[in-house]
């Protein structure tokens, strides 16, 4: 009704104007809903160039309009409406809460459209549910929030990596993260190193670096159909940022003060009743009365500040935002610092009788990173914590270094083995420090040229400075140390440029059939590892201890060095038609052109997706209760981008002065992954929208994975890479929304989310049976047809038909260690099911609280941790089994007569199931796990009656990962590596931490 | 007016555009910092540049050498219990095969682009070069794994094995055109930049063809011998000659590296004397113990010997800890600062003269004249003096051995050597050939691989046996008075090239464990 009213009004000014003159000018009014009460926080759009504001508290706005555009008002749970701007400049709107829910949401490339035309699903989660908790890793706070989402943190701290998977792992060899965007624009999200088995730190990634602060909304694409736009960068999906800008009105000043402290939840089962009697490991069969308490004593309360001001405001004209943010963290191991400050501006104006919108905008990070906890056997203080021989005073070692008779400064250890050092000695004389710069500027300028035709051109440059570096002190643990010391050394920049050209057209063809078309152009160039490095090894340095270019010994090579540098140019076009406001078709195709695929032929590759949404409450009368419903279907396929100089790779100068050939084949018909997906849901809501449910189901199969082999000794190379294999994930994603309670006093609002995702590898290459994806000892990862990626290996106990372990004469437990075999199949990494369950009540005016419940079920980890503990003979268990006389089994000797117990020395030992190369069956567990993932409780001050001179004002009792509940004896959810290698794998992590504090928020 | 601002703004942005073109979508795909094949073809480079590398991984590290062959010919001992004492040294194959990867990596894959390349420029002589380097690399691994792919490397699907018989042969041929092309051009000096060796004299190149073709023949004596004495004779009677002078060893230059026994005996503390060397260098009173290894600084290591202050360690010993035997001899420091280390020796060539001489060939010398001017060479290379004295000792045999860091007999050895130095020309030939291959064994310090060959198929010298065996039936049973035969094959095989394997095994001749004899491995005597 209301659409044909503005559709008379369109057309009789059409015929006044003749569409040739418009006047700018300045509308406001306010927008309330059906009672007549005020929206805050509505959003008003120029539907003709995506221009927009938001109602103040008290439903204000103020836009500056040409005569003849269209205003779309809306707000979540109401009809939005549509209102073509006359002569009038106040239009005040009563919304109505509508059947046709219909909500703005940002889709690919910035391009804000309504959520009903949309053919695939789309989460998104606003900014005061993301920074609810003040996680120092933000990405975490998305845990739960998203059905379809799969989110690991890096055992590592604050700062760390964060693994983020949508809808499953679509590549063998490619780790299948999401693309980062913020304001349409793709930003750098690498990942720095991951450790592996024998050791290594994380070293963080681009989303990391963000501050949280500045996020007004993310919006999460799962499929390829939603993020075709981005072309083949998007194909794993996408984490469209929408950040803060400055509103028009008075001048606004937010400030946020945290502080919060970090724990660890659980420790290892350790025992301290059987020393080692001037051994290495604890093995003694008498028990003593040893130090109980060092290991806890090892850990300190980490405390963590997070502190942030924001200022935004504006005329009519020109708007600005400017935050500043400043994170520290300490962390739960001595010498730890993690250190972030950003700063960010954001202006817009508008020119030229307000057709054209100029918006600029930087994002200034530097970040700094000492001591970040490692993994892995070696030069981890947490091997010579955890295996300290018991007898031992462990506070001995805080003496952590003495002068020797040369003059250098050597370290007090009693052992000389290659993964146990001092500790303090580790985090004290083999600091690490990794720092970043970064600056993320962009500039977006658009020009409604007439009320139906916008366009719109952008550009973005984002730019990090990157230093990593270790400091090896001489006498640190020969095996990695050269006698002067060995220093580890790499700067480089990262660079991506960005820009595009859109031009926006929508067109009512008839009464009941609109189009909407998108077409555009643009161009993208990454230079990641631009730099130098340098990693010294034997011969190191020339003198001890001096860390430089000038006393790196002749012997090592310093490299220039390139990890990346890829150049994308696309084209593409989005066509959506609407009949009736109800049934919309959507059309897209995007043409990348790759320069990762010069010389092949297939630079350039074209995919389309289609989809259809129809809008079931607008075509057909439903029963009452059913107040929206929306079947969607879409269908897209993808190119997945190949890495950089694989094509033709050439020859390297070695450190001799000598040429290294390239024994890599040539690959010259190399093509892009292909990623097809089909994707059915369906959005319904009930109850005037208080419950909705939303279900997506899909399908993706991927296909012509790139894959990297090494080459049978015989074929006359080293490594080949093919297009082969494919991989099927399947799918459901439920989302329950309900508002259970809307009392004035009380009110509950709950979001259930349910994920549910099913990896299949259909193959992998007809030559080749697995493709092992990172192994340690008695571990490995490995992709095998028919199987699914996360799938682990382990090496198992020789059992006899009833099930008994078979034993060797000398008491030993014989191995199965052929860990190809698919009889050693542990299990899958991945979990079956997570449920995300959020939940949001306000009590009365001032008090509300939310709590976040995640659980995944289903899924296997694995602990080579356990595994070294029981063979150093500090695990608890060793101490139970010595107590009682024996490992209780089930075993049957040589000659066939039962065994039931084994001498735990034995039992425990690598012989057994113990140390690096004991049967690594036992420490297989499941992943399933349940957890307090958040709590809040805030309290907004009543300051008028304080009198306080502040607008608004809220102190709020924040925790994370308070609680979990798992069967393995580490947190799951903590991945040692965040990459697509070692899926499940705890060898020396960092106990996971649970943090609790408090935040003061104020605005005036 | 308005509109031509709007036009210079989106103008600005075009120009963006324009610049956008795939012209340099090639370029960009480009390392910069990689050197181009078509950049190397200055001054040969683009074939002459990759034998450096080619040569360099010639010699391999720690679990390619220093935990297989230094280990399975006593010459260095590790104090370290690795994987809980169960591995290579123990009879446990851990670390299997990366020197095999290494040589096919490092060596045959870049030699084979090498090959082409050279062929297509005419250039024969690089040609025959890298196939001398590929014969080099693929004897040593056969004589560590026994078949391999030789000569249907680089083709496609499942690529077959040369049984042994087969190999032998073809390297003999690959010799035979590498020594005529050699030797028709002998003042060629284009190999001079890339050559750290021989500094491009192609003469010494013949030398060092020639004694390889002479080790390979060696090694064929009691299988075939026939076949052994065509191709020793053929290789003693090449006009090129042998190598027959310390300056005309092989020096395998280390282009600036460490010496890979000295990082890992004082940087990783992971290798040590042997205690065969202390029994059989303590015992012969040998001068050049003080060059190869190092005095312990506790006197009370040495309780059995005083006077001769080494202890080694027992290979295969029951080892607990670590920091147990670190205190033991290490190499000698000198090794720290070297910058070449013996790959093929004149001593080596003097040696296999006297067993050829012993076998009736044609040798320039009786077999104990080429016994005493090998003792000698080698005396010579290490810069000792005493060779005649030593040459006329009748009396002293090898010590027997106290690990003296345990109480008991843990890791003790009675040696099983009775030969002496001095030659016995009443003596028989088995006892001969003893003492040729027990001076053999010594001069060979730092060049296990044919060692290891030696000691197979002539069973000298008599070195102890395992006191921990912990050979296992899937990989291999040893017996207690036994010693390891060979490597697995590359079990990555038994998948990516399964009718490969298949027949790999086949021309073993027994199944793929390290208790089957290759090939030139024959029980019996040797006479």
């Amino acid at each position: 009704m209301k659409q044909k009213i503005s559709k008379n009004v369109f057309l009789s000014l059409f015929l006044l104007f003749g569409g040739l003159l418009f006047a700018q000018k300045s509308v406001s009014g306010t927008i309330t809903d059906d009672a007549g009460v005020p929206l805050p926080g509505a959003t008003i759009v120029v539907v003709e160039t995506n221009l927009g504001t938001t109602t103040d508290f008290d439903g204000n706005y103020s836009i500056t309009v040409d005569e003849g555009q269209t205003l779309a008002i809306s707000f979540v749970g109401y009809a939005t409406q549509n209102i073509q701007v006359g002569a009038s400049s106040t239009y005040d709107i009563s919304l109505e809460s509508s059947n046709a829910l219909d909500e703005i949401v940002v889709t690919a490339l910035g391009i804000k459209r309504s959520e009903k035309t949309l053919t695939y699903a789309s989460q998104t989660i606003k900014s005061d549910k993301l920074v609810q908790a003040r996680d120092v890793s933000f990405a975490n706070s998305l845990t739960g929030r998203v059905a379809g989402v799969e989110i690991q943190k890096s055992s590592s701290g604050a700062g760390g990596s964060t693994r983020i998977v949508l809808r499953g792992n679509k590549s063998l060899s490619g780790d299948s993260q999401p693309l980062i965007v913020i304001d349409g624009i793709p930003i750098v999200n690498n990942r720095s190193g991951q450790p592996g088995t024998w050791g290594g730190a994380d070293g963080g990634d681009g989303l990391s670096q963000i501050n949280p602060d500045d996020i007004e909304s993310v919006n999460i694409l799962k499929g390829a159909n939603a993020s075709i736009l981005y072309g083949s960068q998007g194909a794993n999906g996408v984490i469209l940022i929408t950040t803060k800008s400055g509103e028009e009105g008075e001048t606004k000043v937010t400030i946020n003060s945290g502080i919060t402290f970090e724990n660890y939840i659980k420790l290892p089962e350790l025992q301290f009743t059987y020393g080692a009697s001037g051994l290495q490991n604890s093995w003694d069969s008498t028990p003593g009365n040893y130090n109980s308490t060092f290991v806890e004593d090892f850990f300190q309360t980490g405390v963590n500040y997070v502190n942030s001001v924001s200022i935004s405001g504006g005329g009519k004209r020109t708007k600005a935002y400017f935050s500043y943010y400043n994170t520290t963290s300490s962390g739960i191991m001595e010498n730890f610092k993690y250190q972030k400050n950003n700063i960010s501006f954001k202006q817009s104006t508008k020119l030229l009788n307000d057709k054209v919108t100029i918006t600029s905008n930087i994002l200034l990070t530097d970040e700094n990173t000492n001591n970040r906890a490692p993994a892995g056997y070696y030069l981890n203080p947490l091997t010579a914590l955890y295996m300290h021989p018991r007898e031992r005073d462990f506070n001995d070692f805080k003496n952590y270094e003495f002068l020797g008779d040369n003059g250098v400064m050597q370290q007090n250890f009693p052992f000389n083995y290659h993964f146990l050092s001092n500790p303090y000695w580790i985090m004290n004389n083999q600091p690490s420090e990794d720092s970043i710069k970064r600056a993320i500027s962009s500039l977006n300028i658009s020009y409604a040229i007439t009320d139906k035709l916008s366009f719109q051109a952008r550009a973005s440059f984002d730019f990090a400075n990157k230093e990593n570096e270790q400091r090896h002190a001489a006498y640190s643990n020969p095996t990695n140390v050269s006698p002067e010391g060995r220093w580890d050394y790499e700067k480089y920049t990262d660079e991506l440029f960005y820009t595009d050209a859109i031009l926006n057209y929508s067109e009512n063809i008839t009464e009941d059939l609109t189009v909407n078309a998108v077409i555009g152009a643009s161009l993208q160039r990454t230079t990641f590892g631009d730099g130098v490095s340098v990693s010294t090894g034997n011969p190191g340095l020339f003198y001890a201890n001096e860390f430089n270019f000038q006393n790196v010994h002749t012997s090592n090579q310093i490299q220039s060095t390139l990890r990346s540098r890829v150049e994308k140019q696309a084209l593409f076009g989005n066509f959506v038609f609407g009949y009736k406001n109800a049934i919309f078709l959507d059309v897209s195709g995007r043409n990348d052109y790759a320069s990762t695929l010069a010389l092949t032929g297939n630079e350039s590759y074209f995919y389309p997706s289609y989809g259809l949404s129809l809008v079931l409450s607008e075509l057909v009368t439903l029963p009452d209760a059913i107040s929206f419903a929306k079947l969607r279907v879409s269908s897209a396929s993808v190119g997945n981008e190949v890495p950089f100089n694989k094509v033709n790779p050439q020859n390297s100068v070695t450190a001799a002065g000598n040429v290294s050939r390239n024994t890599q084949k040539p690959f010259t018909d190399l093509k892009p992954e292909m990623i097809e997906t089909t994707e059915f849901g369906l959005d319904l809501r009930f109850f005037n929208n208080r419950i909705g449910i939303d279900v997506a189901v899909y399908d993706i199969t991927s296909t012509d994975q790139f894959l990297r082999l090494s080459a049978p000794a015989g074929s006359g190379y080293t490594t080949y890479f093919v297009n082969a294999g494919e991989i099927r994930n399947t799918g459901v994603e439920i989302s329950l929304t309900g508002d259970i309670v809307e009392k004035p006093n009380f009110s509950w609002s709950s979001i259930v989310n349910l994920t549910q995702n099913q990896n299949e590898i259909v193959e992998i290459h007809p030559d080749l049976n697995n493709l092992s994806t990172g192994a340690g000892e008695g571990f490995g990862s490995r992709l095998v047809a028919g199987g699914s990626i996360g799938d682990f290996y382990v090496s198992r106990f020789d059992r006899d038909a009833q099930g008994r372990i078979r034993m060797s004469a000398n008491g030993e437990p014989l191995k199965l260690n052929d860990t190809a075999s698919p009889e050693n199949l542990a299990g899958n990494a991945q979990p079956d099911f997570s449920l995300g369950w959020s939940n949001n009540f306000t009590f009365g005016d001032r008090l509300s609280a939310g709590f976040i419940i995640n659980g995944r079920f289903g899924g296997k980890v694995f602990s080579k941790t356990e595994q070294m503990l029981n063979g150093s003979g500090t695990s608890l268990r060793s101490a139970i089994d010595r107590d009682r006389g024996g490992v209780p089994i089930n075993g049957v000797d040589p000659d066939g007569n039962p065994v039931t117990t084994a001498d735990p020395a034995i039992w425990y030992s690598n012989n057994g199931i113990g140390d690096r190369n004991g049967i690594s069956e036992p420490y297989v567990y499941d992943r399933t796990n349940i957890r307090l993932s958040q709590l809040s409780i805030s309290y907004n001050i009543n300051t008028a009656s304080l009198g306080l001179p502040l607008d608004a004002a809220s102190l709020s009792l924040i925790g994370n990962n308070l609680l979990y509940s798992a069967e393995a004896p580490f947190d799951p959810e903590l991945a040692m590596n965040t990459g697509a290698s070692l899926f499940g794998l705890d060898n020396f992590n960092l106990p996971s931490t649970r943090t609790i504090g408090m935040n003061l928020r104020l605005t005036f | 007016m308005m509109n031509k601002k709007i036009y210079y703004i989106f103008l600005a942005f075009g120009l963006v555009f324009l610049n956008a073109c795939t012209d340099d979508f090639a370029e960009l795909n480009t390392n910069p910092n990689q050197i181009s094949s078509e950049s190397l073809k200055q001054n040969k480079n683009h074939i002459g540049a990759y034998f450096p590398t080619m040569i360099e991984p010639l010699i391999g590290d720690q679990i390619e050498h220093n935990l297989t062959n230094d280990s399975f010919v006593r010459h260095l001992a590790t104090p370290t219990p690795f994987v809980g004492g169960v591995n290579n040294t123990t009879y446990v194959p851990t670390w299997n095969n990366p020197y095999m990867n290494n040589m096919y990596n490092k060596v045959m894959a870049p030699a084979r682009q090498v090959i082409q390349i050279a062929e297509a420029d005419g250039e024969t002589m690089f040609v025959q070069w890298a196939k001398l380097l590929q014969v080099t690399a693929m004897s040593r691994v056969s004589a560590i794994h026994g078949p391999i792919i030789y000569s249907n490397y680089g083709t496609t699907g499942d690529v077959a094995y040369d049984s042994e018989p087969e190999l032998y042969n073809n390297f003999f041929s690959d010799l035979d055109v590498i020594v005529s092309t050699f030797s028709a051009d002998t003042s060629y000096t284009q190999f001079k930049n890339f050559d750290a060796i021989y500094s491009g004299s192609i003469p010494h190149w013949i030398k060092y063809a020639n004694s390889l073709r002479l080790q390979l023949a060696m090694r064929l004596v009691n299988v075939d011998p026939a076949l052994a004495k065509t191709q020793a004779e053929k290789a003693i009677n090449d006009p090129g000659g042998l190598i027959d002078e310390n300056s005309e060893n092989f020096n395998l230059y280390l282009y600036g590296g460490i010496y890979k026994e000295a990082r890992i005996c004082f940087s990783w503390n992971d290798t040590r004397m042997s205690a065969t060397m202390e029994s059989i260098l303590g015992g012969y009173d040998d001068p050049r113990v003080s060059k190869y290894f190092a005095p312990v600084a506790d006197a009370s290591l040495v309780s059995d010997h005083p006077d001769f202050p080494y202890k080694g360690i027992r290979n295969g010993a029951q080892l607990l800890a670590k920091d147990t035997r670190i205190v033991m001899s290490t190499i000698s420091e000198d090794f720290k600062n070297v910058t070449h280390r013996r790959f093929f020796d004149a001593a080596e060539v003097h040696f296999m003269l006297a067993e050829a001489n012993l076998r009736g060939w044609s040798t320039p010398l009786s077999a104990q004249d080429h016994y005493k001017t090998g003792v000698n060479l080698s005396f010579e290379y290490w810069g000792v003096s005493g060779a005649d004295a030593y040459l006329a000792d009748n009396s002293k045999t090898p010590l027997d051995y106290d690990d003296t860091t345990v109480a008991g007999p843990i890791n003790d050895f009675t040696s099983r050597i009775t030969a002496t130095v001095a030659w016995d020309e009443a003596g028989s030939n088995e006892e001969k050939l003893e003492k040729i291959m027990t001076q053999k064994w010594i001069a060979a310090y730092g060049n296990t691989i044919e060692a290891w060959v030696d000691h197979r198929r002539t069973g000298y010298p008599k070195l102890p046996y395992n006191y921990q065996n912990s050979s296992k039936a899937d990989t291999g049973i040893i017996p207690a008075d036994g010693f390891i035969k060979r490597m697995l094959f590359n079990q990555n095989e038994r998948t990516n090239n399964p009718s490969g394997y298949a027949g790999a095994v086949q021309a073993l001749g027994g199944e793929d464990l390290v208790s089957t004899r290759l090939y030139w491995d024959i029980e019996g005597p040797n006479f």
